[in-house]
């Protein structure tokens, strides 16, 4: 059992020279990768037995100037969860599209377009809006948009005439 | 803004509106949390039947609007698209302090912050979410109000039209739905 549990870890090392780490939780795995070798990553993987893509989201490491793409994978056989990351210029995010590995990423492209503007090359759909309709600001999930500025500027609010205050009491000895 | 309609109902207003505060469907629209609460004021625990209310499956048929809760721009352009289908007299009630004030959604992108600037709300339940016992007495009190003719809502939504029209193309830009499900 544990052989082959161990399995995709030795080949993937033996492979492609990558290790996966335990993750925190249970069957859970990390693989750090690099941008240019993520999708051949992932194809490799797809054909070891990952043959399912639960997500595809992103991070916003603003202080490091990265988008961080995370695709989460399941294994089926072994119920492993690998969690593949690779790092992204922020000033330039630029993928090379995988749907032609997991064509159901297609939508996952989509959000991670709209809301923090990485762009998936290869892709004809990634462009197409998914849940934001008729957006016209930058992409709002980046930590520097401001959404408070944008609420007020597009949204009335109702004004409150009396504005409630805790009464403080001070205690004297 | 207020509501400025007259309270000159005809005799036959009056008589409907007696008969129709006795018999009101309803059309919740769970956009929010607080349609959680719905459940249990419907079924037995609650039991709304009680006041003569029940659920109808489309807004064409229902005479009141629930909105539970927050809407996003995206939803508020489907709840629009139900509220012009209701036939009139029709009547809308908003849930909870998401749809007063934004709630804790004030600063979000995607929300509203207070519904009647895009619909006319005759009633309002405030909380955050608002308990059965007070949604069946906001029921109480609306059908206080049909009776007596002061849910005018759907009256000031004809006569001021165009304010609400032009509220709605501010936060919306357009209220026609363009995705890919309606293209
Ligand atoms: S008022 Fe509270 S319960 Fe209701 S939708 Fe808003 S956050 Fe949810």
């Amino acid at each position: 059992m544990t052989n082959s549990t161990n399995n995709w870890i030795e080949c993937l090392k033996k492979e492609t020279g990558l290790e996966a780490k335990e993750g925190t939780a249970s069957l859970q795995y990390v693989l750090d990768v690099d941008k240019q070798e993520a999708h051949q990553t992932l194809a490799y993987l797809k054909r070891a037995g990952f043959g399912q893509l639960s997500l595809l989201t992103c991070i916003d490491w603003i202080e490091q100037g990265t988008f961080q793409l995370i695709f989460i994978l399941m294994h089926w056989e072994l119920g492993h969860h690998l969690i593949v990351r690779a790092l992204l210029d922020r000033e330039n995010p630029e993928f090379t599209t995988i749907t032609d590995i997991y064509p159901g990423a297609a939508y996952y492209e989509r959000e991670v377009y709209e809301f923090f503007g990485v762009h998936f090359r290869g892709s004809a759909v990634y462009q197409k809006p998914l849940f934001l309709e008729r957006w016209d600001d930058m992409p709002p999930l980046r930590k520097d948009f401001d959404p408070q500025a944008y609420s007020d500027g597009k949204f009335p609010k109702r004004e409150h005439p009396h504005v409630f205050k805790a009464n403080v009491v001070e205690v004297t000895e | 803004m207020q509501v400025t309609t007259k309270n000159d109902r005809s005799l036959w207003e009056v008589i409907g509106d007696y008969f129709r505060a006795n018999s009101i469907w309803m059309k919740w629209y769970c956009t929010g949390c607080g349609a959680i609460e719905m459940p249990p004021t419907m079924t037995s625990r609650f039991d709304m039947e009680q006041l003569g209310m029940g659920p109808m499956a489309t807004p064409r048929q229902a005479d009141v609007l629930l909105i539970t809760g927050y809407l996003s721009t995206k939803t508020l352009r489907r709840v629009i698209y139900s509220y012009e289908q209701m036939q009139d007299p029709k009547y809308v009630v908003g849930f909870g302090s998401c749809t007063l004030n934004g709630g804790i959604y004030y600063d979000s992108y995607a929300t509203i912050n207070q519904l009647d600037q895009y619909l006319p709300v005759d009633l309002y339940i405030a909380g955050c979410m608002p308990r059965p016992e007070a949604i069946m007495n906001s029921f109480a009190t609306l059908i206080e109000m049909i009776k007596k003719g002061e849910a005018r809502g759907w009256k000031h939504y004809q006569e001021n039209y165009d304010w609400y029209k032009a509220n709605q193309m501010d936060s919306l830009g357009e209220v026609i739905i363009h995705d890919e499900f309606h293209e």
